[in-house]
């Protein structure tokens, strides 16, 4: 292990715009080059603390996961318990959710392409400092638009107490809802001068392949969907089970979370990951934007098609909200409700029930995984597989392939790059940690 | 005036909220104040050492050896140390769920962890803004009180009084477990009104009475051991202090 002739030859020391604790280590013994992505981020035991918790309370609980993703957390969540449960929920029901997620991931996409990848790439100390204070202001209103309808839609801007196990404590607010959604296909040209900005960045050039994965329903641009399956780049398609069960947990003595590997080898999910997979089918003026860049396995390349897909979340959350606008009125809801509406309260509706239920979803970071198994109503055993512990390998390999590549250029300078690198996978190392390495 | 905001164990959602519910104020705050530290928005002053600050709020509870260190640091050089969110202010499940759990290993190669604690019991802590997450109205008033001299408050009414304030049906009325009566108020009873119960992720109300409100459970033929639970999850260390005095 500890071996005489190794050199640290970078230590990013704690990592700034990335969420959470954590750092990248390179290291040199002889020609070998070896990279370390530390997770520093203490554990917080959400998922051991609901074993033996009633199976209602896990949304909640698995929300606190991360303060960014934390709606993609309880719907999943949600979602796990329901098909433990054999709970169906009504078309409505998914329908919103899914629109629900595509807000959620409009939210964390603005919050990490504004205040955490692009200020570095070009060298600022803030996005505050950013000589274009009109690409500043059109990305905060998109932030803060986006903000509100999680606020709208979940009963708070963090944290949404609004999804629960069934379906929604309480019927959308339509009108106000509705008028959010059309306030926000006001910001279209604020979003494209955003996301123009974004498309012009010039990132570095490093091409190493692995296998991309993703969901995947033909003629969809997959982010909630209870039918896709999971496909990788190789050409493989498999039910959420078969993907569940290659998942691979792997622990290292020097993260607090556990890396997970799929059939014992790196896969990277992500927003790079989807384009690659489904940009045949986003929306008309995203896809527009997407033939502009030359897509390729360049993990730089995750910032634009984070970029890309904010148009497309925002076209797609105009359309469907359109489409849904019956179900969010509140005088024609009378079905979104549904479990909550009994008074007498849920524990003891899902009493004597058991079953296992796994989640899958395209989260901000890349695809999501909860898995439950609920017996008696009490939660016996939850897992959660984030986007981060997935790709926290390919994060290491793409460090040590860039020091390869670009060490002539001097590891002072390499250091920023490197650093860039980390943050362009929106790496979140709360959610990571889910799946600590201390069991 | 140097204000500084760091993160211990958490999901970084207080932070979070300071930066999407702020909005374009966040740039009047950075116009206004040396923001030396906050590493979601600026690359920290002074790189990885602690700054010198007026005001530092901390998010998180202190769960690893880096968090202890960070904290004693944080102290050692902010002049006013807030409390920010339940994490920091209770420890929120994490003090709960870290004393259930058993565990191979608490040590890694950097890494070792310990009991989740808030942050007030490692170092004195100036004021507490309590929440899951923090609301960013409260933020905003205790910043302002702080920089013109006087003193920050807290709500001193529970979930129950704005709950009742909304409008909204009661659910206790409705047969289910809610620690509204029991909670700090401030959030504008955000849970209760989507029809979720309440949990007390902002710790006990100043006239938390425990015990009555165990009686109102008994005599609505209500579950006691779920309001417990319940209030564990959140209030994490003040529950513990607050069951020790009622039961």
């Amino acid at each position: 292990m500890a071996n005489s002739k190794e050199e640290v030859i970078l230590d990013s020391s704690e990592l700034r715009f990335i969420e959470g604790h954590g750092k990248l280590l390179v290291k040199a013994s002889g020609k070998d080059i070896v990279a370390e992505f530390h997770n520093l981020e203490g554990p917080r035991f959400l998922t051991k603390y609901l074993q033996g918790k009633p199976a209602e309370m896990a949304p909640l609980v698995a929300s606190r996961i991360c303060g960014l993703c934390f709606t993609a957390h309880s719907i999943n969540s949600a979602e796990a318990i329901e098909k433990a449960l054999g709970i169906k929920v009504s078309r409505e029901v998914r329908d919103l959710r899914n629109v629900l997620y595509l807000a959620n991931n409009l939210r964390s996409h603005m919050m990490h392409l504004l205040y955490l990848s692009i200020p570095p790439i070009k060298g600022l100390i803030s996005v505050l400092r950013l000589s274009d204070k009109d690409v500043f202001k059109a990305g905060a209103r998109l932030l803060a638009k986006s903000t509100e309808l999680i606020e709208i839609w979940g009963g708070r801007s963090v944290h949404v107490p609004n999804v629960v196990v069934g379906g929604f404590g309480a019927p959308m607010k339509g009108k106000e809802l509705l008028n959010s959604v059309n306030e926000l296909e006001g910001l279209l040209p604020d979003a494209k001068k955003f996301v123009e900005y974004a498309l012009d960045l010039e990132l570095p050039e490093l091409e190493r392949y692995r296998l991309l994965a993703g969901l995947k329903k033909p003629g969809f641009y997959p982010v909630h969907s209870e039918d896709a399956n999971m496909a990788l780049t190789d050409g493989s398609v498999l039910n959420n089970q078969s993907y569940f069960d290659g998942l691979e947990e792997v622990t290292k003595e020097y993260s607090t979370s556990k890396h997970v590997y799929y059939r014992k080898s790196e896969i990277t999910v992500g927003a790079l990951s989807r384009i690659m997979l489904n940009r045949n089918y986003l929306s008309a003026g995203a896809r527009k934007l997407a033939e502009e860049v030359e897509w390729s396995m360049n993990p730089f390349l995750i910032v634009k098609a984070q970029a890309v897909e904010v148009v497309h979340y925002i076209e797609e959350l105009v359309k469907q909200s359109q489409e849904l606008s019956d179900v969010m009125m509140e005088a024609h809801n009378p079905g979104v409700c549904s479990t909550m509406d009994a008074d007498a309260g849920m524990a003891c509706s899902f009493r004597g029930s058991k079953g296992k239920g796994i989640s899958i979803a395209e989260a901000p970071r890349g695809t999501l995984c909860h898995s439950c198994e609920v017996e008696d109503g009490l939660i016996k055993d939850y897992k959660v597989y984030t986007p981060t512990a997935v790709n926290s390998k390919s994060i290491e390999a793409d460090a040590v392939e860039m020091v390869k590549r670009f060490r002539p250029i001097g590891m002072e300078k390499l250091k920023f790059v490197l650093e860039d690198l980390v943050r362009s996978y929106d790496p979140c190392l709360s959610c990571a940690v889910s799946l600590d390495a201390f069991d | 005036m140097r204000l500084a905001f760091y993160s211990l164990t958490s999901c970084e959602g207080c932070l979070t909220t300071l930066i999407t519910n702020l909005g374009p104020n966040l740039e009047s705050l950075w116009n206004i104040f040396d923001i030396d530290y906050f590493k979601l928005v600026r690359e920290p002053v002074g790189g990885s050492k602690v700054p010198k600050a007026d005001i530092a709020f901390v998010e998180g509870a202190v769960v690893t050896n880096l968090d202890r260190k960070k904290l004693l640091e944080i102290r050692e050089n902010s002049s006013f140390v807030v409390a920010l969110g339940t994490c920091a202010s209770s420890g929120n499940i994490a003090f709960t769920a870290s004393r259930g759990v058993k565990l191979k290993n608490k040590k890694l190669r950097d890494v070792e962890i310990f009991e989740a604690e808030p942050i007030s019991s490692v170092v004195t802590v100036d004021f507490e803004l309590s929440g899951c997450p923090v609301s960013a109205e409260e933020f905003t008033d205790a910043l302002l009180r702080l920089i013109n001299n006087i003193e920050p408050i807290q709500p001193d009414y529970s979930v129950c009084y704005e709950c009742r304030t909304k409008g909204n049906d009661c659910l206790l009325e409705k047969g289910r477990v809610c620690l509204g009566p029991l909670a700090m108020g401030g959030c504008g009873a955000a849970c209760p009104s989507v029809g979720s119960p309440c949990y007390s992720c902002r710790g006990p109300a100043t006239e938390a009475d425990l015990e009555a409100y165990l009686k109102t459970l008994e005599k609505k033929g209500l579950d006691k051991k779920r309001a417990v639970l319940m209030l564990h999850m959140f209030t994490g260390k003040k529950a513990k202090e607050l069951l020790k005095n009622g039961e």
